[in-house]
């Protein structure tokens, strides 16, 4: 069963950055083979962190805005905040566990 | 063309699926270059029946003799692309060929995707990329090099001048297919012949430096190796890969859709040469049978 993570866009981005002491935003693109990959896993990690942390997708290609501002240059990528700071970029295809075991320590 | 199994890799699982593949009367294509079987340049000494140390390249070239005098046909290129067509499948050659199968063998062992020289990790997602496919939109007007010889790279070249404003497709030995060469050239690529040593940069990359001293100016670096990944043929096939990028296969070496098999080092560890070949003895078998049975 698919778990429905939430799509951000350009104008929704900062609100749900607010609303999450910890926010994961996806970063991807329909085309792109490493992306489709992850996504499982993002619904995954969403289950997972729900309650503790904020798990979302951004369609770089209909979101240009949001790629520009944080210079994107690769997808997929994870952008990571804790109280509305950026606090990490990670990019490529990451597993379930490693993710997990990073926003714990968080 | 038609095949009743087309088998995608020439590396010892490869070889031997087509051997048995054929000798079950299929009729058989094997695609793949034996240079990129990761057995080519290697020493065997822990094969079973090997009396003393044995080159892996020997044991390629005679592998293909084997399959040959069995009936196989070989195309010494890359895939670059492979679908679903109701039952059967349709599997395109660098060249452009295309070949109408019943069942895919999928042994093109692990992709290497990562050239080691400094800066590629520094800069990953700051403007070295390993995926043109994905990241093309994200150089728009930019300057980017294209690293590698073979038919990624000379179709990541062509897909990226329709972005980027300059477009340096940097190689040490163009292998690709001439028709995919002269498409990228018409497109307006231009070619460098040269090693890449560095990738230099502040924030985002700034410059690939090649032995000898050349310095490109570039805002991005794409390196994309060999052929089209195991990974992305697995999904152009319906396939997902494991997060490792293996393949998850059942006692037929048969992947989740029916009619496509994998074996070797793609259905991961341990990467020991009498894996691949007793996998791809299985897979071949089981990959004529289902072509057979379709008949």
């Amino acid at each position: 069963m698919n778990i429905l993570v939430t799509e951000l866009t350009d104008n929704t981005f900062d609100k749900f950055i607010d609303d999450n002491s910890i926010a994961v935003i996806d970063c991807w693109a329909p085309w792109c083979g490493p992306c489709r990959r992850m996504t499982p896993i993002i619904e995954k990690l969403s289950s997972e962190l729900a309650g503790s942390a904020g798990v979302a997708k951004l369609n770089v290609d209909e979101n240009p805005a949001i790629s520009v501002r944080f210079g994107i240059r690769a997808i997929p990528t994870l952008l990571i905040f804790r109280d509305g700071v950026l606090v990490d970029t990670l990019v490529g295809l990451r597993s379930e566990e490693e993710l997990l075991d990073y926003i714990k320590t968080m | 063309m038609t095949a009743d199994v087309v088998i995608i890799g020439c590396g010892p699982a490869g070889l031997q699926a087509g051997i048995h593949s054929s000798r079950k009367k299929a009729s058989t294509v094997i695609i793949g270059k034996l240079q990129n079987s990761a057995l080519h340049g290697t020493h065997i000494e822990n094969y079973f029946g090997l009396s003393e140390t044995t080159d892996g390249s020997d044991m390629l070239k005679n592998g293909l003799a084997q399959a040959l005098s069995f009936g196989c046909r070989h195309i010494d290129m890359n895939v670059t692309g492979a679908v679903r067509d109701g039952d059967e499948f349709r599997v395109t050659t660098e060249s452009g060929e295309e070949i109408v199968c019943r069942s895919i063998v999928i042994a093109t062992g692990i992709s290497r995707r990562k050239l080691n020289i400094p800066g590629e990790r520094e800069f990953l997602g700051k403007g070295v990329s390993y995926c043109a496919e994905c990241d093309c939109n994200f150089y728009k007007g930019l300057r980017v090099a294209i690293i590698g010889d073979e038919s990624k790279a000379a179709i990541s070249s062509e897909l990226m001048t329709r972005y980027a404003s300059e477009v340096y497709w940097v190689s040490e030995n163009i292998s690709a297919d001439v028709k995919l060469v002269d498409k990228a050239l018409g497109a307006g690529v231009k070619i460098i012949t040269g090693t890449p040593k560095g990738i230099r940069g502040k924030a985002n990359v700034e410059s690939l430096l090649l032995t000898g001293g050349p310095e490109i100016g570039v805002d991005g670096v794409f390196i994309e190796l060999g052929g089209r990944s195991s990974s992305d043929l697995a999904m152009d096939l319906g396939i997902m890969p494991e997060e490792d990028d293996s393949l998850k296969v059942n006692s037929s070496f048969e992947t989740s859709v029916g009619g496509v098999f994998a074996c070797g080092d793609i259905t991961g560890e341990p990467w020991q040469l009498a894996k691949a070949v007793g996998e791809g003895a299985v897979a071949g078998h089981h990959a004529a049978k289902r072509a057979k049975d379709m008949k």
